[in-house]
């Protein structure tokens, strides 16, 4: 058998997004060696970014693809994994400038960040297409180690340290637990690894005792929401979010939870179908405790990564609803939600990187009078946060309303009402950091800002940290008032995935929902 | 829907916000050229308002008019969507021209003068979209948009406490509007077809404990705007501690936002469960009056004082909406644009005060009378609009709404008299507070305050302009009504008939649903007179 005809067997062309980002790590890896550290650095990054912006260009070419199962049904790059892992590379793609010169001030190699970034960033893709238990564990584990090698990256900083120890025992535990979830599924379902076999044996066997699957899940959801940091499997986020570099951080908020949200969608609504209700419920659960615990704590923090790690977990809370009511909409308006996120958090923690490479301080009360001293600084800022609380005509607000508007739809009333007070709740603390920038006088400035430095962008890294703020903030400005194009891309996806379609119709119970968009409605009265 | 005019409502809501945009640009920091930038800007609008009115509105239609329909985010319904009919059409106008004086008023704004500028565009420009947008989200996007402008002007340009009001502005706004929202999309999703039109949602059949739920979350998220007892205490912190000129938007046009969407939503279209709500509009309506006017009696602080007697003025509205006919919603409205004006003069003449003053405590002030003869006569002048000093527009609009409310059919002679004794009451009490407010202000000895022995501290050119531009349509209106009464009397007359013919259809059903308890007296004593026949 030659390579040709193997190679179109395993239709190994539907990994080519993937392939890209191998060849980029490669090649940033050899080139370090080969022309040393210093000399690297000047290109690095760049091909870092054209190796994620062409793998978004070879995802685009996948769109309409008939044949999406490669492998022999290991990876499957239907829309919905194409959205997702298009969402994971672009979030690489814009933590990379700004990382740059963070990177560099720390004293550390920026090739090997890169690398790690990437390989983490290439764990999350195959995370989102893969369709059988050995590939999600491996692709988890890459994501996962490649974090916690991120996380503890700036080696001499104690509290890098700690956020890496903390991050890695924790997360070593719950891919434990999963990895023993996983087992037991693969024990009830006969000894199958592809999901969707899984599930048809399942059916078969399993019968009206359903104890062992629904153990199974509970220990799943468990490694699921670790990843996607949902109450009550949030105590890492605060410290690690704190004590790491904050460009991983970003990526971690991002490219990381994008990840877990779509290993959340594949597994649970592919192998579990048979106790839907269940993984209903406790996902409303973690929704409500997120969008509670998340919101109302991150009233109280007065550090600014703490209180973004908070909202986080408050941001993710309200994309559950998304996954918890599992209609087109519901999933729809997830991925919708996510693709402003990734602009409005990216854009706001590179205004937080921007603020502690100036100052060196990531305390919310060093923010006072800011906008004084650096007015560009204070309105990208300013949107950024806005956005993340829903303020019109900001892309958040238009994030939000298409949750609730979904949420609605499916009559998850309860749901809705929940989100919409702890988003009033979460305007509050964002609006505090605003009024901290913008409403303080010059008598009443902190320290820092006191000291605060000329703004100059001539400085080495700092030209693609601005390209990168300017991206993020033009993009969460406008992305509300033109959302068609994405609302377009989020609706696509979801209606053209055939796993998504099939399962309105499978679930049981009176659980079925109409796979027609848009005009299905419930009305309580 | 395609369009086949020139979109002229969508260039009046856009146009402030793009001017907006290039002011960080502006060479200055002075806040000079900014100064006259945004008043050419407001010029400019301004005159487009009228010139689109003047030429393209037709006063005599009922149904919208300069009807603007793009499809903005279909996936969801949302449409950009603007028209303008009786109802919104001396709204816009209103906050035109209050916006635009307030730009003039703001001439001695120094701090910060690019950010607070493009605020007050911003402002503009959301004010205009929820005056003119037909349709439900986009209604909420305009009304939401509102809330960060105005959060900063109060924080960044207020007095004292103005953190403390500001917070408390923002917070109770956004708890209230979460119930337009959740209103707005029960009504969407209620039925077969998902709109968010408001003629389709106003056409649509919803039972009635429906009706009632969204009518409650709408009365809930107007009522704090208004606002309406108990919704009502962030007002006054607000409303004094903002700068005067926001002051004057605040209570000129943003209260009037909420009268607005109680008679779109409410009455237009959710008739049947107006019906129900009515009484309980009056009593909310005679409780703001008393309790406000009460209050502000109480008060020691000018701009606090002229805070609740907003509240009081905003429960004649109500009043007026409950009438059901065409007088009562007819005086409604003109108080709304009555007080828009008289709100806008005292709280800019209160800022004139307070520039000279620094302070508004009203104890340290008094015997200002010699120094500032011409803005005492002013003040008076506009005190005595608030008052309903005949003559004057509130005057007009206050007895439309008693005359409405005392002739109305759905309510028994006793309900009727209770409530407009109570508000004549409120009426009584509306002159003690303004006439001691001036008495203590401009009368007397002097306070604490040097004040000087000329009348240096007199209004100057600028400053008559706007207390006159907004006095002139004051006593116009007052002496000629129609003035105001015609750009909305055939879409007031036409609702307000639709209105009485559901209440009579629902009194024809099962009798009027009121009738137990509010006839009481009634058949009580026709009974006790049968068994004395007996």
């Amino acid at each position: 058998m030659d390579v040709t005809s193997l190679a179109a067997q395993l239709n190994t062309g539907r990994i080519l997004p993937e392939l890209i980002v191998i060849a980029t790590i490669l090649v940033i890896l050899a080139g370090d060696l080969i022309v040393g550290r210093t000399t690297s650095s000047r290109w690095v990054p760049y091909a870092a970014i054209g190796g994620c912006l062409a793998a978004v260009g070879a995802l685009t070419l996948q769109w309409d693809t008939t044949n999406p199962i490669a492998f022999f049904g290991e990876f499957n790059s239907d829309t919905l994994s194409i959205a997702f892992r298009g969402i994971i590379v672009l979030s690489a793609a814009v933590t990379v400038p700004m990382s740059i010169r963070y990177v560099e001030q720390s004293g550390t190699a920026l090739a090997e960040f890169l690398a790690i970034l990437l390989t983490a960033t290439l764990g999350g893709m195959f995370l989102s297409g893969a369709d059988e238990l050995v590939t999600i564990f491996v692709a988890l584990e890459t994501l996962s180690i490649s974090s916690y090698l991120l996380t503890g990256y700036m080696k001499r900083d104690p509290r890098s340290n700690e956020a890496a120890l903390k991050y890695l025992l924790i997360g070593a535990a719950s891919s434990a637990i999963f990895l023993y979830g996983i087992s037991l599924l693969y024990g009830l379902s006969g000894g199958e690894t592809r999901l969707s076999a899984i599930a048809a044996n399942l059916a078969a066997n399993t019968g009206d005792s359903s104890i062992g699957l629904v153990i199974a899940l509970v220990f799943v959801i468990a490694g699921i929401a670790f990843k996607i940091a949902a109450v009550p499997f949030h105590q890492w986020t605060p410290d690690v979010y704190e004590g790491s570099p904050t460009p991983v951080v970003a990526f971690l908020s991002v490219g990381s939870k994008a990840a877990g949200f779509a290993l959340a969608i594949r597994l649970l609504v592919t192998t579990f179908p048979l106790v839907a209700d269940e993984w209903r419920f406790v996902f409303t659960a973690l929704a409500i405790l997120s969008m509670v615990l998340g919101n109302v704590v991150a009233l109280a923090q007065t550090s600014m990564k703490r209180m973004l790690a908070y909202s986080s977990i408050g941001q993710a809370g309200f994309m559950m609803i998304g996954l918890v009511i599992g209609t087109d909409a519901g999933y729809a308006s997830m991925i919708f939600y996510l693709m402003v996120y990734l602009f409005m958090n990216l854009g706001g923690f590179t205004c937080v990187i921007l603020f502690s490479l100036r100052t060196g301080t990531d305390q919310i009360g060093e923010y006072a009078g800011l906008y004084q001293k650096d007015p560009l600084l204070t309105l990208c800022l300013c949107l950024c946060l806005l956005s993340l609380g829903g303020i019109p005509p900001l892309a958040g607000f238009f994030g939000k309303l298409y949750i609730f508007w979904a949420g609605w739809q499916a009559g998850a009333y309860n749901l809705v009402l929940i989100g919409l007070i702890t988003s009033v709740i979460s305007i509050y603390y964002y609006i505090r950091v605003v009024k901290m920038m913008v409403v303080k006088e010059p008598q009443e400035m902190s320290e820092s800002i006191k000291n605060y430095p000329v703004p100059r962008w001539d400085l080495p890294g700092m030209r693609p940290l601005q390209v990168s703020l300017v991206v993020a903030v033009v993009a969460t400005s406008l992305a509300g008032v033109l959302s068609n194009p994405l609302f377009t891309l989020a609706n696509d996806s979801v209606i053209k995935t055939p796993l998504l379609q099939s399962t309105h119709v499978a679930a049981p119970n009176g659980q079925t929902i109409s796979a027609a968009p848009l005009l299905e409605t419930k009305n309580p009265f | 829907m395609t369009v086949e005019h020139f979109p002229w409502l969508t260039a009046l809501v856009i146009f402030p916000l793009l001017a907006a945009i290039p002011i960080p640009l502006l060479p200055d920091s002075e806040g000079k050229s900014i100064r006259w930038y945004t008043l050419g800007a407001c010029l400019a609008e301004l005159s487009l308002i009228l010139y689109t009115f003047a030429n393209y509105y037709d006063l005599n239609q009922t149904g919208l008019q300069l009807v603007d329909n793009f499809a903005w985010v279909p996936q969801i319904g949302l449409n950009w969507s603007l028209a303008a009919d009786g109802l919104s059409m001396p709204l816009v106008i209103l906050s035109g021209l209050v916006t635009t004086l307030a730009v003039v008023a703001s001439w001695n704004v120094t701090m910060k003068p690019r950010l607070y500028f493009s605020m007050l565009l911003l402002m503009f420009s959301a004010q205009l979209g929820v005056f003119l947008a037909q349709d439900m989200l986009m209604f909420f996007i305009m009304w939401e948009l509102e809330l960060v402008p105005v959060y900063l002007l109060i924080s960044i340009w207020g007095g004292e406490k103005r953190l403390y009001a500001a917070t408390k502005f923002i917070l109770y706004t956004a708890i209230g509007s979460i119930f337009i929202l959740v209103a707005a999309l029960a009504m969407a999703f209620y039925g077969d077809n998902l709109t968010l039109n408001f003629s389709e949602l106003a056409a649509k059949e919803y039972s009635l404990p429906m009706q009632l739920i969204t009518y409650t979350g709408f009365l809930i998220a107007f009522g704090v705007k208004l606002p309406i007892f108990p919704f009502h205490t962030w007002l006054p912190d607000a409303h004094s501690e903002a700068p005067a000129p926001v002051s004057m938007i605040l209570a000129g046009v943003l209260l009037k936002m909420a009268g607005y969407g109680l008679i779109r939503m409410n009455i237009e279209m959710l008739p049947d469960a107006h019906v129900y709500f009515a009484p309980v509009l009056a009593i909310l309506g005679v409780i703001n009056i008393v309790y406000a006017s009460l209050a502000a009696f109480g008060q020691d602080n000018l701009k606090r004082r002229m805070a609740y007697s907003s509240v009081a003025h905003m429960g004649f509205v109500l009043i007026g909406l409950a009438a059901f006919n065409t007088l009562g919603l007819s005086g409604a409205l003109l108080q709304m644009i009555s007080h828009g004006l008289i709100a806008a003069v005292l709280f800019f003449l209160s800022g004139v005060a307070y520039e000279r003053t620094h302070t508004l405590a009203m104890d340290k002030m008094g015997g200002m009378g010699k120094a500032m003869p011409v803005a005492f006569g002013m003040f008076t002048a506009g005190s005595m609009a608030s008052l309903a000093l005949p003559g004057m527009s509130g005057f007009v609009a206050e007895l439309t709404v008693f005359l409405g409310f005392s002739t109305s059919d759905a309510y028994s002679t006793f309900f009727k008299a209770f409530i407009v004794i109570l508000a004549a009451i409120g009426v009584i009490l509306s002159p003690v507070y303004l006439l001691s407010m001036l008495r203590r202000i401009f009368f007397g000895t002097p306070g604490e305050l040097e004040i000087p022995n000329n009348t240096s501290w007199d209004i100057k050119p600028r400053e008559a302009f706007v207390a006159i531009s907004l006095l002139v349509p004051i006593i116009g209106i007052g002496l000629y009504p129609k003035l105001a009464t015609q750009t909305y009397d055939v879409k007031s007359t036409e609702l307000a008939n639709r209105v009485q013919n559901i209440r009579l259809a629902q009194d024809a059903d099962h009798g009027p649903f009121y009738a137990q308890v509010l006839t009481a007296p009634e058949l009580l004593a026709s009974r006790l007179s049968i068994t004395s026949i007996r």
